[in-house]
């Protein structure tokens, strides 16, 4: 772990040296600053998700829809890479932090008490909620991505001969058949049940967790940020998984 | 009133030195008043170790009036016992049922070490707050009470800060042994305030760099140090730290 933790931190230490952000660059090596860091590029990537969940719903207006939607956005040309870039980028951060923070906590505390119990009277789960399974449920994202990405973007799964999905990649064939088929396919139907289960866990945590770490905080609106928090968690999961649910439809 | 005694099976950590390996000893122990506090019926126990010859556990505790911040244990997996807002002094043994098991813990933290048995270092606390914990003022004659004048709303949110007593029940009860809810709490206590606030750009940077150094984990919004603080320190003193360190480190120049 800390070992990975120098790896990607070797980036950071480039930058740090640079006039001008330098003294930014240095804050992401603090707790804090890595907080603040993995809560602005979770923050990003939620909004992603809504874009991406609303462009998806379009599945269920029909083929026309989708593929034309899917078509003007393939005509940003240029400004697409930029974006896709932008996105791997923000992914990128968010999982380096994930490792660095984890390692910092494992080091803080090395021997492990016999016995733990909450203190706390709201929680449903002891011992952090979900907040205790924010690693393991973003392993899970993130093995679902390289699916995710190899067969909705590359097909590469086809290409590889492993499975005969007829109507070719995002470029050549046609989208909306192309989608249909990977949603019928026994490992996507797994793989993106458990992963999108895991997607509502990470965010009923994550997103009132980032309001909380960037200073988000007032008694006034605090039930605000945490049920909008856990309501768009659990809205972006069940948009998503009504998507899976196609997979199913004739 | 055979209900005012208590027979315990105590399950407590016992370990000779800082770098010796420690274990869990069983002791039993009868009739403890239900009208002790924790602390007391520990004092019985090492009574009863001391007559038999044996090494008595050796435990924190100064005051014993829940201002110190002295006494620490984790009771059953809990900072401080089962008690909302309560130190384990102030802990009576009324809260347990005859028959049970208590197990017995030291604060783990790697930043906490333990010295002896459930006794551990806190000097790390110290060390954070000599990086930035203060007001550098020089402090001549008393100054007129009212020559500042400081918002009530303002001056309860400083209090509220300022009860802490620094015990370690935060760390202990973090998931990731995090001092963030100390540290904002020292934080806060200072930059609300017209006369700490003068130095609240260098004071949070230092602090937090002090924070890290010591070895503390990263802060995951889990609550429970807010739960398992005996004075209630509120993590909205976290939000404000980590507002702070962003004015500092982004919009503030010294």
């Amino acid at each position: 772990m800390d070992l990975l933790c120098k790896i990607c931190s070797w980036p950071a230490c480039l930058l740090a040296r640079l006039p001008g952000i330098g003294p930014i660059v240095k804050m992401c090596f603090t707790s804090i600053g890595q907080k603040i860091l993995m809560a602005l590029t979770g923050l990003a990537l939620v909004g992603f998700l809504v874009t991406h969940l609303a462009g998806n719903l379009l599945l269920f207006k029909g083929e026309e829809q989708f593929n034309t939607y899917a078509e003007n956005l393939h005509s940003l040309g240029g400004a697409l890479v930029v974006a896709e870039v932008g996105l791997f980028g923000a992914f990128a951060v968010h999982m380096c932090l994930a490792i660095s923070t984890t390692a910092m906590s494992r080091r803080a505390r090395k021997s492990s008490y016999a016995e733990q119990q909450s203190k706390r009277d709201d929680v449903i789960l002891g011992g952090g909620g979900a907040s205790r399974f924010m690693l393991i449920t973003g392993v899970l994202i993130g093995a679902f991505l390289v699916l995710h990405v190899a067969d909705m973007k590359f097909n590469l799964r086809d290409k590889l001969g492993i499975t005969q999905f007829e109507h070719g990649d995002e470029e050549s064939g046609n989208l909306y058949l192309h989608v249909r088929q990977v949603l019928r396919d026994p490992v996507t139907r797994v793989v993106y049940l458990v992963a999108l289960l895991g997607l509502g866990i990470h965010l009923s945590h994550g997103i009132s967790s980032a309001a909380q770490t960037l200073g988000l905080h007032h008694r006034r609106w605090n039930v605000l940020i945490r049920g909008g928090g856990m309501l768009l968690a659990w809205a972006i999961a069940l948009g998503f998984l009504s998507i899976w649910v196609l997979g199913f439809l004739k | 009133m055979s209900g005012d005694t208590l027979t315990l099976t105590l399950r407590i950590w016992r370990q000779n030195g800082p770098n010796e390996a420690g274990g869990f000893r069983e002791y039993r122990l009868s009739g403890v008043s239900t009208h002790m506090s924790f602390l007391e019926m520990l004092d019985v126990l090492n009574e009863q170790l001391i007559e038999s010859g044996e090494e008595p556990v050796a435990f924190d505790h100064d005051c014993r009036e829940g201002i110190c911040g002295m006494c620490s244990l984790m009771i059953n997996g809990q900072a401080h016992g089962p008690d909302k807002a309560t130190t384990t002094c102030q802990l009576h043994m009324r809260q347990f049922a005859d028959g049970d098991t208590i197990t017995i813990e030291p604060w783990r933290a790697t930043a906490f070490p333990v010295v002896r048995d459930l006794v551990t270092d806190r000097s790390a606390f110290d060390r954070i707050i000599s990086a930035g914990g203060y007001v550098s003022v020089n402090t001549g004659n008393a100054p007129d009470g009212n020559s500042i004048p400081v918002p009530g709303h303002q001056q309860e949110k400083a209090m509220d800060a300022a009860a802490c007593i620094g015990c370690g029940a935060c760390v202990a009860a973090c998931k990731n042994a995090s001092a963030s809810l100390f540290v904002s709490a020292k934080v806060s206590q200072l930059a609300i305030l017209p006369q700490g606030s003068q130095e609240r750009t260098s004071r949070v940077l230092d602090m937090v760099n002090q924070m890290d150094e010591e070895g503390f984990g990263h802060c995951t919004n889990t609550y429970e140090c807010e739960a398992a603080c005996p004075v209630e320190v509120s993590v909205s003193n976290i939000a404000r730290m980590n507002r702070e360190y962003i004015r500092a480190s982004i919009v503030a120049g010294e």
